[in-house]
């Protein structure tokens, strides 16, 4: 990857990590819109998809509740994209796909330490300085240092994923079909996760089932 | 007495909302955020009184949470009560006390139930052979007509209702509404695991073995439950460094 995808690619994780809490929500930081977006970027949209609809069956359980610490899902999908499209062979989409899940840990970190040092930049409420434009600056600088956060979390991400693919994904064993059917396991996990949360399979059953067999008739007959 | 507010200051407070959790810290939560988006308001109603404008910013910096779309009934409420002229005591027990339930309201309808309802409509769609195109348009309409109508719906509401905010949430039906997404979302889980199964590059192309090692993987995530899910990444991870360093040795 050239330097000017590598940074058009940065501040696109920038940007939907924003998205993800601090601004908007309007989830275009969900893996599925980031993946497709990245792959836009890196010329290959259909690749992006794929990798960010994967990556959103691993994610569909996790989302910004409260002060709770979640992998961060939009830097991880633009690493594993990025890294994804530049690699060669088969190999690439398992290997971006886990370098991406270790950066979402890591980006989910950083989350954590921004969280603690906005708590030192905002006014306290008993501050007597605590005025307006006090106010205005630290909410739009907490702002802006969530976006250099996104940047630099996306920028070290897809340097060291184009590192690592390049060296693994040429040796990669298994061919595209049993890739994809390793990492599909995974989301069968989220998944199982998702039911239990939407009322259990007990209560769930028959819509579950219904759902199914029309999911089974679309794929066979569309 | 009631101060009319500027349908100018209104619209910039109900767009600030977008950014309430833009410096969300572990100490106050969503209270700067809220300070920075009620900000419009105070200025028309401290008029130029500066003296007046410096205490009420620093009475919302105070520790509040909310679900970020939900804060904007709260924000709405806010306004109302700060224009009705209503005392500082009794804005600090109104956000006391509608906070925990804009919360555990708001993650339970939009995080446990909308987010993954539509999600799972554009997971099938990608199975079943959208184009890229296809499936984000898909996404990002649905889950913003939700999204940004519920944020419209608080902010009205709650300028609207003033204190009597919680009452008219009790009876907006909003639980009941979280209860009929959950359902679908059920059936919504069943089609997209039907594509996945035998859709464009599914299970069914894999093969048996992955297919088996799936429903076992989706029968211990209903078993057990999100404390799973770290484990099972994990797994996942392991399992590609292994079998792509083996490649590299043998």
């Amino acid at each position: 990857m050239d330097l000017t995808h590598l940074v058009l690619v940065a501040l696109a994780g920038g940007v939907l990590a924003l998205d993800a809490t601090s601004a908007g929500q309007f989830m275009v930081s969900r893996p599925l819109v980031a993946g497709t977006l990245t792959g836009w970027l890196v010329g290959d949209p259909s690749q992006g998809l794929l990798i960010g609809a994967l990556l959103e069956l691993y994610l569909l359980v996790s989302f910004p509740v409260g002060g709770a610490r979640f992998p961060e899902g939009p830097t991880a999908t633009v690493v594993a994209v990025a890294t994804a499209v530049g690699g060669q062979g088969v190999g690439a989409v398992p290997v971006a796909m886990a370098v991406g899940l270790i950066w979402g840990q890591i980006g989910g970190w950083t989350i954590t330490k921004l969280r603690r040092l906005n708590g030192r930049l905002v006014p306290e409420p008993g501050e007597s300085d605590a005025g307006p434009r006090r106010v205005v600056t630290a909410h739009l600088g907490a702002l802006g240092l969530d976006f250099l956060r996104g940047v630099l979390v996306t920028f070290t991400g897809v340097l060291v994923g184009a590192l690592v693919v390049d060296r693994l994904a040429p040796a990669w064993p298994l061919s595209a079909a049993d890739s994809l059917g390793l990492l599909i396991v995974g989301g069968g996990v989220s998944c199982g996760i998702l039911l239990r949360s939407l009322g259990g399979f007990r209560r769930r059953k028959a819509v579950f089932a219904v759902g199914m067999a029309l999911g089974l008739a679309f794929a066979r007959f569309l | 007495m009631s101060t009319v507010l500027p349908a100018r200051s209104l619209r910039s407070a109900f767009a600030r909302s977008f950014l309430v959790q833009g410096s969300w810290n572990y100490h106050t939560m969503l209270g700067s955020g809220f300070a920075f988006a009620i900000l419009p308001v105070l200025r028309v109603l401290s008029g130029d009184d500066r003296g007046r404008l410096e205490a009420s910013v620093r009475r919302h910096l105070a520790h509040f949470n909310a679900h970020p779309y939900l804060a904007d009934l709260a924000l709405g409420a806010t306004i109302r009560l700060e224009a009705d002229g209503e005392d500082e005591e009794t804005v600090k027990r109104f956000k006391a006390a509608v906070r925990g339930p804009l919360g555990s309201l708001g993650d339970s309808l939009v995080w446990g139930s909308w987010l993954p309802a539509v999600s799972l409509i554009s997971l099938a769609s990608v199975w079943l052979g959208a184009s890229p195109a296809v499936a984000v348009i898909l996404f990002l309409g649905l889950y913003n007509l939700g999204h940004v109508f519920l944020r419209a719906w608080g902010f009205r509401t709650g300028l609207r209702e003033g204190r009597s905010v919680a009452r008219h949430l009790g009876m907006s039906g909003l639980g009941a509404w979280t209860e009929r997404i959950r359902f679908a979302a059920a059936g919504l889980l069943g089609l997209a695991v039907g594509a996945i199964l035998a859709g464009d590059g599914g299970l069914v192309e894999a093969g048996p073995l992955w297919g088996g090692l799936s429903i076992g993987a989706f029968v211990c995530g209903l078993l057990v439950g999100h404390r799973v899910w770290r484990p099972a990444a994990v797994a996942v991870v392991s399992t590609v460094a292994l079998l792509a360093t083996w490649g590299l040795v043998v």
